[in-house]
């Protein structure tokens, strides 16, 4: 479980984040949704430390990250999977090389078991033959899709996805956020996804958080989203009119 | 002057951050070996012809300026000898590389910065200063001693090659010249002075690059940041040096 307290975030003037709590339960895929700009990689970024937040705590399992030093931190840190919003695939590496790294850095296991998990994960994410391929030579989906498998390839106890299927087809979409939804259950996952993609929302939101303006302004699960009625979340919502003939 | 301080700062905790104790020094080897191939082999062609040439250019220079019988032949090939190793060889090629590796250094690191691939590692609790800028620096510090030796015998050799195919010089004057009260603490002058500047052409572009921040626009302006620095501290460290060890 990953706990959220009284998060403060500004750059200059423009403040990001404004209190924002709220808690993230192991073995659920929760999702942060929210209009592009809202603050949504920021406060993933404040998480796991890459921007340092103006105040506020966070706790995983109880540990104070936001309190440790850094040698606590990259020691926590291993059993973090983070996808970033542009992959962030390491340019110089090939696809099977990219997966490996972290199994190289951060387990023990031979070169066999790592061999097998790299390609059990590539299975997954449905790239059976792009091992040797750099990221100069993948689509932007496929580049998200080796990110994926990047980052759940050492079995992290928290795993984040920053807009994991932007970039997808629907139907890709479908399975990737499938497989997010599954390992999650599978091995009890603390999962944090953000997305913009109603299709992702209404299929595997065990919980929901609407950031706007900066605010944890509305909190929910998938079905109670389809029933609000707060305005925000309902423009956000049936943004579309697709989304206003099923509500129809 | 409070910006200097502020980059210095953080330059001086950066390089502390690097030199910390590397997690898995098996994975360090690899990349430390890779660099150095990459680095001997890319910049031997280049470090080449500009010797070769420096050589000639430097012989043909002295024996233009000494029109004086009093002055014997073989000053010539001396001063062709003091210059390349005191100067040329080791200076003049740091300045060189500091044009090509520090360029390529700086928009490498700056690139894996905005497009977060920086983050990426720290995310995997790898130290991303060390893994990314020790074995460049590292690197750089081998070979590039190497690279002023081999500099130096092409440059000596440029000259050879005018005495050898003109008249400004006969051989035997020439290769007595280079000969001519031969010390080799100037050769470990240089040395020391390749060390230190490999060090700096590598360091301060790895640091322009780290920081880097924003779009691909911003990574061209720490490129050239990482050049420019880099030439000048060059510049004032072999004045200090030369301070130091020659007087
Ligand atoms: N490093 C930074 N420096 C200054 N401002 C920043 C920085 N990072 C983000 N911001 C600002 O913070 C705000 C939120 O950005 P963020 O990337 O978190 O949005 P987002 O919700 O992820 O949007 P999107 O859906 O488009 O990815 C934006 O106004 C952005 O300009
Ligand atoms: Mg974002």
């Amino acid at each position: 479980m990953i706990e959220v307290t009284g998060l403060y975030k500004s750059f200059g003037e423009n403040k990001v984040l404004d209190d924002i709590t709220s808690s993230f339960e192991e073995g659920k895929t929760s999702l942060i949704i929210g209009a592009s700009g809202s603050g949504k990689s920021t406060l993933a970024r404040c998480l796991v430390g890459l921007v340092a937040p103006d105040e506020g705590g966070v706790l995983f399992d109880g540990r104070d990250f936001l309190g440790m030093t850094g040698k606590e931190r990259r020691g926590m840190l291993k059993e973090v999977g983070f996808l970033f919003q542009g992959s962030a695939l390491f340019d110089f590496m090939t696809v099977e090389e990219n997966i490996r790294f972290p199994l190289d850095m951060l387990t023990k296991m031979s070169t066999d078991e790592k061999a097998e998990r790299v390609q059990f994960v590539l299975d997954r994410v449905e790239l059976k033959d792009a091992h040797k391929l750099f990221p100069s030579e993948l689509s932007g989906g496929m580049k998200k899709r080796v990110g994926i498998a990047r980052a759940i390839a050492p079995n992290p106890k928290y795993l984040f996805c920053d807009e994991p299927n932007s970039g997808l087809d629907p139907q890709t979409s479908i399975v990737i956020d499938n497989l997010i939804h599954e390992i999650t259950q599978e091995s009890n996952i603390t999962t944090v996804v953000i997305t913009h993609d109603m299709n992702s929302v209404i299929e595997v939101g065990d919980y929901i958080m609407f950031l706007h303006q900066g605010k944890n302004w509305w909190e929910g699960d998938n079905k109670s989203i389809l029933k609000t009625e707060n305005q925000e979340v309902l423009d956000f919502v049936y943004a579309s009119e697709f989304m206003k003939k099923i509500k129809a | 002057m409070a910006s200097f301080l502020y980059h210095l700062g953080r330059y001086a905790l950066l390089i502390w951050r690097v030199f910390s104790k590397p997690e898995k020094v098996s994975i360090y080897r690899k990349r430390l070996f890779d660099e150095m191939v990459t680095l001997g082999l890319d910049s031997l062609g280049i470090i080449m012809i500009i010797s070769l040439f420096m050589g000639a250019v430097i012989t043909i220079q002295t024996s233009a300026n000494i029109d004086s019988a009093l002055i014997p032949a073989y000053t010539i090939g001396f001063t062709a000898r003091q210059s390349t190793i005191l100067e040329f060889s080791p200076t003049i090629m740091a300045l060189i590389l500091a044009g090509k590796i520090g360029s390529n250094i700086a928009s490498e690191i700056g690139l894996m910065r905005v497009t977060e691939q920086i983050d990426a590692l720290e995310i995997m609790g790898v130290n991303s200063g060390s893994y990314l800028i020790l074995p460049k620096i590292l690197a750089a510090v081998v070979i590039n001693p190497f690279l002023v030796v081999i500099s130096m015998f092409v440059s000596i050799g440029g000259g050879y090659m005018i005495a050898q195919f003109t008249d400004i010089v006969s051989v035997p004057d020439y290769v007595y010249g280079i000969q001519f009260d031969f010390r080799p603490f100037h050769v470990n002058y240089a040395l020391i002075k390749s060390v230190i500047f490999a060090f700096i052409f590598t360091s301060i572009p790895a640091y322009q690059g780290y920081y880097a921040s924003g779009s691909a626009l911003e990574v061209g302006k720490a490129s050239t940041r990482g050049v420019v620095f880099s030439s000048i501290v060059i510049l004032i460290a072999n004045y200090v040096i030369t301070q130091l060890v020659l007087i």
